[in-house]
């Protein structure tokens, strides 16, 4: 018994739903409240697992600390932040209704968190030049042309190469709008095919990745 | 936005000037104590920010109209809370239930949502004829057409590549190429606008330009 | 210096170059001439003119953080300007949880326009929302079911401009910027299921996926990064912080190509040379 419920009945929840979700669109002309109600349902549940994340790391940076293993330190000031930002946007949110109403929370939200999120995620931009000069190496003709159609892009892209030579323009457009489109498409296709083999799958329960948190 | 004349504006805009440099000081020097500080700094404030955010939100879509008399409620919240089961080893099965209702709305929705833009007009769009006689477009029209049909062969990975597959395949091989260089081509604007962004920041904060 | 001292160099001396060399355009402008690429020119016809009438209810959704400002902020910028100014009503939506700073970057950036709006009346902010295309899809059969208030916590029945709007029915179009998929969302859930008009004001990233769905007839535009930001600057006849980075972006992309070149010579001159 035991054994259905952690795994056919988990299964058959998920296809019905899925069932469900075709049904209205294919065979009811406006939506249905039954439906929305599921979806409803879905975006809820979504929004508090989200919560799963910041309990496991608030775990793990605790225990770190607690333990004082290498670099707990770090540990500290992650927790020590969290715990101000935590408590004082929920002051406000709980009198206000509204988190930026506090002035700690929207200075730090403002002057701590704006530039560290702006700055953090740019870094990427100096590895792609170092990988330019060090890995990008046309050494057959498929790198070639890969290496050539993003060269014109960027050409098309950045108005230099408009002013360099006109053609750079043309031919990135023609990249653009024309050279790229059959492999894009590809792309989107292929992964629309994915998507609904992968769906029937899991509606019929033979994909079980998704439950692997359950320990069997 | 002016430059701030706010005491602690002005001392908030010079932090994070100061944090921004502490994170390049990563690629521009290497992995150092003031990086480490500014990156765990982040993870903190962004967890907190996510934490009371979600908070919020779910107060405003379930928790209120709960409140409110809508009883039905009560069914995501509990299912919400079950997910946190995956927390303890013995009940973490219990977590599967709220997981399939995400994953059944997910594919439902994913799989109705596709057909139409994915394959549909994407296909419709590849094989439909220029109108007009231009030679350009004939041949745009061409490349588009075999370059979707060799490409999509070469995904065929249930037979081998050889025989009658095999100039074909490598031929959408080289369709592909080409598309991923021309998104290789756009990742590098989106990278270096961002770096931009910073650089622009740089100067403002120091008046060297207007903000 | 040879090619293979080159290689050798620290690749950290590449990064201040790139660093400084971003800086050099701040401080003594250039200013090449852009062209409009068709997909920005249909954006903007989309959101102006005859396509759009007033009292319209339009949704932008942002769908980008606050380190994706520099690439999809001054798009949205222009966006949010020419609607106000064809008299459409605005809803803003968002994915991430600093939503609140980009929207409040907005109303500064498009301050001369928010001057004469009255909020509830000719805009809202409802605020956060996330589920992936399961809230997409909520979001088009049910409004008040994904925001039963806006983010400040007025209830959605007391908001005079969302009497009567229930669904995407009474929504005129939807601009989605976009990091990631939520443009492919709206796309499926909104332009797919009931043919509502969407456009993509996304990164320079999402381009090569969007540019061919925006060919097929999915959306009616879209806006490629920053280079369409600029482009849309320059329509609007308002240049802004898009044109500004142009500059930099052309210094910063033929440095890159630089690198590729002279990172390429060897193989080059190995070919040639028959060397294996």
């Amino acid at each position: 018994m035991s054994d259905i419920l952690k795994r056919e009945v988990v299964y058959a929840i998920t296809g019905i739903i899925t069932v469900l979700m075709l049904l209205e669109y294919f065979f009811f002309d406006t939506s249905q409240a039954w439906a929305e109600a599921l979806r409803t349902w879905a975006v809820i549940i979504y929004n508090i697992s989200l919560f799963l994340g910041a309990i496991r790391l608030s775990i793990a940076h605790s225990v770190r600390i607690q333990e004082k293993r290498r670099d707990w330190q770090y540990s500290g000031i992650l927790m020590a932040i969290f715990v101000i930002q935590l408590l004082t946007g929920l002051a406000a949110y709980i009198t206000t209704g509204v988190a930026t109403n506090n002035g700690i929370y929207n200075w730090l939200f403002n002057y701590v968190y704006t530039p560290l999120g702006a700055t953090l995620y740019p870094i990427t931009g100096f590895y792609i030049f170092s990988a330019a000069y060090r890995a990008f190496r046309a050494r057959n003709i498929d790198a070639a042309l890969m290496l050539i159609a993003g060269c014109l892009v960027m050409l098309k892209n950045a108005p230099v190469g408009e002013a360099i030579w006109i053609g750079f323009a043309t031919l990135g457009n023609w990249v653009q709008f024309t050279a790229q489109v059959p492999g894009m498409r590809t792309l989107a296709i292929v992964g629309a095919l994915g998507l609904i083999a992968f769906g029937f799958r899991a509606l019929l329960g033979k994909e079980r990745g998704f439950y692997a948190g359950g320990g069997e | 936005m002016a430059y701030p004349t706010a005491t602690m504006d002005i001392i908030g805009l010079w932090l994070g000037w100061l944090l921004m440099l502490m994170i390049y000081t990563y690629p521009l020097y290497k992995e150092n104590v003031t990086y480490r500080f500014a990156e765990h700094l982040f993870i903190g404030i962004t967890l907190a920010i996510s934490a009371i955010t979600n908070l919020s939100n779910i107060m405003r879509m379930c928790v209120t109209p709960l409140m409110q008399g809508n009883i039905l409620m009560i069914v995501p919240l509990v299912l919400g809370l079950m997910i946190f089961t995956m927390l303890i080893p013995e009940y973490r099965w219990v977590s599967r239930y709220p997981i399939a209702v995400m994953v059944g709305a997910g594919f439902g929705l994913g799989i109705r949502g596709t057909i139409k833009p994915n394959l549909q007009d994407a296909i419709i769009d590849s094989i439909t004829a220029p109108s007009g006689g231009a030679l350009i477009d004939w041949f745009n029209y061409l490349w588009v057409a075999v370059g979707l049909i060799c490409s999509i062969l070469y995904f065929l990975l249930t037979y081998e590549h050889t025989g009658p597959l095999k100039a074909p395949t490598r031929i959408g091989r080289l369709f592909l190429m080409i598309a991923l260089g021309g998104y290789f081509g756009n990742t590098v604007l989106f990278r270096f606008t961002m770096l931009t962004g910073r650089a622009q920041f740089f100067l403002q904060v120091l008046k060297l330009i207007p903000m | 210096m040879s090619l293979g001292k080159l290689a050798d160099i620290d690749r950290r001396v590449f990064y201040w170059i790139l660093f400084v060399a971003l800086m050099v355009p701040f401080l003594s402008p250039i200013g090449f001439p852009i062209t409009i690429a068709p997909n920005t020119q249909d954006l903007y016809d989309g959101i102006t003119g005859d396509e759009v009438n007033e009292g319209d209810v339009w949704i932008v959704n942002f769908g980008y953080g606050v380190s994706a400002w520099s690439e999809c902020h001054p798009a949205v910028t222009v966006c949010t300007k020419a609607l106000f100014r064809e008299g459409a009503k605005i809803i803003f939506t968002g994915i991430h949880v600093d939503l609140e700073l980009t929207y409040n970057k907005l109303r500064d950036t498009c301050s001369e326009d928010f001057a004469d709006k009255v909020y509830g009346e000719d805009y809202v902010f409802l605020g956060y929302m996330t589920g992936g295309e399961s809230v997409v899809a909520q979001l088009a059969s049910n409004i008040k079911s994904v925001y039963p208030a806006d983010h400040f916590g007025t209830p959605y029945d007391d908001i005079p401009m969302l009497e009567g709007v229930v669904d995407h029915s009474d929504i005129a179009g939807v601009l989605s910027s976009d990091t990631g998929d939520y443009g492919g969302h709206f796309m499926t859930q909104w332009q797919g299921a009931y043919g509502s008009k969407v456009a993509e004001i996304g990164i320079a990233m999402n381009g090569s996926t969007d540019l061919p769905r925006w060919q097929a007839g999915n959306f009616f535009g879209v806006s490629v990064g920053s280079r369409g930001g600029a482009e849309l600057e320059l329509l609007i006849g308002e240049l802004g912080e898009a044109t500004t980075a142009m500059d930099s972006i052309s210094v910063s992309h033929l440095l890159l190509i630089l690198a590729i070149i002279i990172g390429n010579i060897g193989v080059l001159t190995e070919k040639l040379g028959g060397k294996k």
